[in-house]
């Protein structure tokens, strides 16, 4: 593999990478850069710079260990190419790689159920608000309604039912009032119930579903658990 | 001991970043696995917590009196994870294998001797400050769930009968580990002044994704066991000013504050205290009940629920705004709690609008995580 392809392979910055940045011109005023994507790029940069450091460490540590098997030959020693000092940092290396792959497991899992809880709460939020305005409207249109027939019954040249006749009339109206509020009253209620029916359910299933987790964590000991989920 | 040297050197060290606690606790595993188990699965927190209690302890080096309060309470606090005077030279030999390490060729002996001379006193401090402890007190307390209540949808005031009874100051928190994550201990405050049959209760807000806020709030019924560990914190109700109070509190920042105004209720003579209580939405301001009840049974008590967000019929906007457009606060005690911007911002306008910084009482955590 070339150099340039292994690069590319590994995602890393290049001396190239560095002078060809660009940076988005602030909003506020002609000069400068967003402090976002400048504090972003400073961030690759020092991530890159402990990486170098670390190899160069590394590499600096092989380079010791092959001097020692020169010089131990050289000196007629006992030339070891694989030292009990190297096979421990050998150890090492491979426990902290085993590490960093579990941690990145456990940190998608959360990531993972942060996105699920956030979601969720979002939906909440907008049938909450869906049932809020549903709500409003029904209570407007009632109260328009009310208004109308009140409007009428003024109408009625603001007199008191004079005959029988105009009597039944208005008990009429007045019982068709009634049956209209209830109806309304009635047809809230249904609606409110079944909202929070639906929000009930998702919180029951939510609920079921959490207690899954320690559960599974429990038969499957290790972080064997996450792959499965 | 050098300690410019050390420090120098702890400088080279720390620029090799994650790596080098990752070296250690490996280096560590290896040597003496039955430690291991002492920690979560993922490493990632941990780490970070090491190398800032390096960098602390490194940086304050000089001033001795601050560091050696810093180490007592690391060494207290460290008995609920179940470390021993054993464990400690454990540590000691891989954090010098792994400075050795990343010294490179600047190591030698008296670097080695110097950093020896200066984890053994570090060490001494913090062990001898855990037996004192042993005394006193357990490594931790065992809490049986014996309440647990739905505030708002997603949060949960949980009630814990202890064994043996935990004694603290209202305003102070504890850690707790759920038995469904073991091994992350979180910070919550304890939401009431001491009872006669010593229960404390939690207010836990579910956090999106948050690992031990999930298990205390969904796989966390009665009857449950919670492990908590000795109780921290320096938010403490001044009963001796003599000055009023103003209190404000953002989110689940009321128990502590609800701690203390319970408190204030069994003082002789309590202070006035106007209460700020804030929320985004009007179903965030999750025990006003409770709270509204109190005021009605004190005539001290004035509280007032803001909302920033949506609906309300009351105090609108940003709690720290209404806070500011309410009056002048200078002459009081404030005791703030709450999300990190809230109270930093809270305090610095009171701060600007001329109360001293010595009446402003905010919640610090110090440098674990909450």
């Amino acid at each position: 593999m070339t150099t340039d392809a292994w690069y590319d392979e590994q995602r890393r910055m290049t001396p190239d990478h560095v002078l060809a940045v660009t940076f988005p011109p602030t909003r506020w005023s002609r000069h400068g850069f967003e402090e976002e994507p400048v504090r972003a790029f400073l961030a690759d940069v020092h991530a890159e710079m402990v990486r170098l450091i670390n190899e160069r460490s590394s590499l600096w540590q092989e380079v010791q260990r092959l001097r020692r098997r020169i010089l131990g030959k050289e000196t007629g020693n006992d030339a070891i190419l694989f030292g009990k000092d190297d096979a421990h940092i050998h150890a090492v290396r491979i426990l902290s790689s085993a590490q960093r792959t579990a941690d990145r497991y456990v940190a998608d899992a959360q990531a993972y159920s942060g996105r699920l809880t956030e979601e969720a709460r979002a939906r909440r939020d907008e049938i909450m608000g869906q049932a809020q305005h549903h709500a409003d409207l029904l209570l407007e249109e009632a109260r328009t309604r009310a208004r109308a027939a009140a409007v009428d019954a003024m109408d009625h040249d603001g007199l008191p039912p004079q005959t029988d006749q105009e009597r039944r009339a208005v008990q009429a109206e007045l019982a068709y009032l009634r049956t209209f509020s209830e109806v309304y009253r009635q047809h809230l209620r249904i609606y409110t119930e079944d909202v929070l029916r639906t929000i009930e359910d998702w919180e029951g299933k939510e609920r079921a579903a959490a207690r899954e987790i320690p559960l599974a964590a429990h038969q499957q000991p290790g972080i064997g658990w996450l792959h499965s989920g | 001991m050098d300690i410019e040297r050390l420090k120098s050197n702890f400088a080279r060290i720390a620029m090799h970043g994650d790596e080098v606690p990752l070296h250690f606790y490996s280096d560590l595993f290896l040597k003496h696995p039955e430690t291991r188990p002492m920690f979560p699965v993922s490493m990632q927190a941990q780490r970070a917590h090491l190398v800032d209690a390096l960098a602390t302890i490194v940086s304050s080096a000089d001033n001795a009196d601050n560091l050696a309060g810093f180490l007592r309470d690391l060494g207290r606090g460290h008995r609920k994870f179940g470390a021993l005077t054993a464990h400690y030279h454990a540590v000691g030999e891989s954090l010098l294998a792994t400075f050795a390490h990343f010294s490179g060729d600047s190591w030698d002996a008296e670097l080695a001797a110097d950093w020896l001379a200066a984890y053994e006193l570090i060490a001494g401090i913090m062990t001898a400050a855990a037996l004192e402890d042993e005394q006193d007190h357990p490594a931790y307390w065992t809490g049986t769930v014996v309440g647990r209540e739905w505030k708002a949808f997603d949060i949960v005031i949980l009630t814990v009968r202890t064994e043996p009874r935990l004694e603290y100051l209202p305003g102070q928190s504890v850690a707790v580990e759920s038995p469904a994550r073991p091994r992350l201990w979180r910070y919550y405050s304890i939401a009431n002044a001491p009872r006669p049959d010593g229960s404390v209760d939690f207010h836990v807000r579910l956090v999106d994704g948050g690992a031990v806020s999930m298990a205390l709030i969904a796989a966390t019924s009665i009857g449950a066991e919670l492990k908590l560990g000795p109780p921290v914190g320096v938010l403490r109700l001044d009963t001796a000013s003599g000055r009023d109070v103003v209190m404000v509190a953002g989110s689940t920042g009321l128990a502590p504050l609800k701690a203390m105004l319970e408190q204030a209720a069994g003082l002789r003579q309590p202070p006035r205290v106007h209460f700020f209580f804030g929320a985004r939405h009007a179903d965030g301001l999750y025990d006003l009940s409770t709270l509204e009840k109190m005021a009605a049974e004190h005539p001290w008590l004035t509280v007032v629920p803001t909302v920033s967000d949506g609906r309300f019929e009351g105090e609108a906007g940003p709690v720290a705004d209404v806070v500011m457009r309410q009056g002048s606060w200078s002459g009081r005690d404030a005791y703030i709690a709450g999300p990190t911007e809230l109270v930093t911002d809270m305090a610095a306008r009171l701060g600007a609008a001329g109360m001293p910084v010595t009446q402003i009482h905010v919640e610090d955590f110090g440098w674990s995580e909450p």
